[in-house]
């Protein structure tokens, strides 16, 4: 599926994602393993994912 | 224990129910990097540290606390398809519950094979 289907940020500032949306796609660099590489959202279709935001590395909570 | 550490601790869970997991702060690949070294729960990490250096991701996502420039406690449930089901986010100061991400994920499946309502607390015995 091209990317075109899926809705950006930069295309639309009203637009935010919420329940029964489509996600939105980005593609992002991501420490995995021990390797440093390009992480893409389409990357996990046909599987559940969770994103996890978190506030920054070295919090207490 | 911190949210990551707990994630951490669960996920072989998660990936024993073929669901995947994406941590995404607005901190740098080389600040995940050092996170990860220092961090004895977080060595052996199964899923990726994605840098939001851009704050593009949580944008669109709706989770960027502008002035701090760091993301919310946010999560979202994505499913195979790539539709969201379920967000939920949480207070800056109060850690969330990693356990009922698991059983949400375990309802989510369940839902969409059976076509069945999931009940009030229920669990996979």
């Amino acid at each position: 599926m091209s990317e075109d289907l899926f809705i950006k940020p930069a295309q639309s500032k009203e637009f935010y994602a919420t329940r029964d949306d489509k996600a939105p796609f980005f593609s992002a660099d991501a420490v995995d393993g021990s390797e440093i590489r390009r992480i893409r959202l389409d990357e996990f279709k046909g599987k559940w994912l969770v994103l996890f935001f978190y506030p920054s590395d070295f919090t207490a909570v | 224990m911190t949210e990551l550490a707990a994630v951490a601790a669960i996920y072989p869970n998660i990936k024993n129910i073929g669901a995947e997991v994406l941590a995404i702060s607005t901190d740098s690949v080389h600040s995940h990097q050092v996170y990860k070294q220092t961090t004895p729960a977080l060595h052996d990490l199964g899923f990726p540290l994605v840098s939001d250096r851009t704050h593009e991701i949580s944008r669109s996502y709706r989770v960027l606390d502008s002035a701090t420039g760091t993301a919310y406690r946010a999560s979202f449930f994505i499913s195979p398809d790539q539709v969201i089901h379920a967000k939920m986010i949480y207070p800056k100061a109060i850690g969330r519950n990693i356990p009922e991400h698991f059983r949400l994920l375990q309802a989510l499946q369940y839902n969409k094979e059976t076509g069945q309502a999931v009940p009030v607390d229920w669990m996979i015995r």
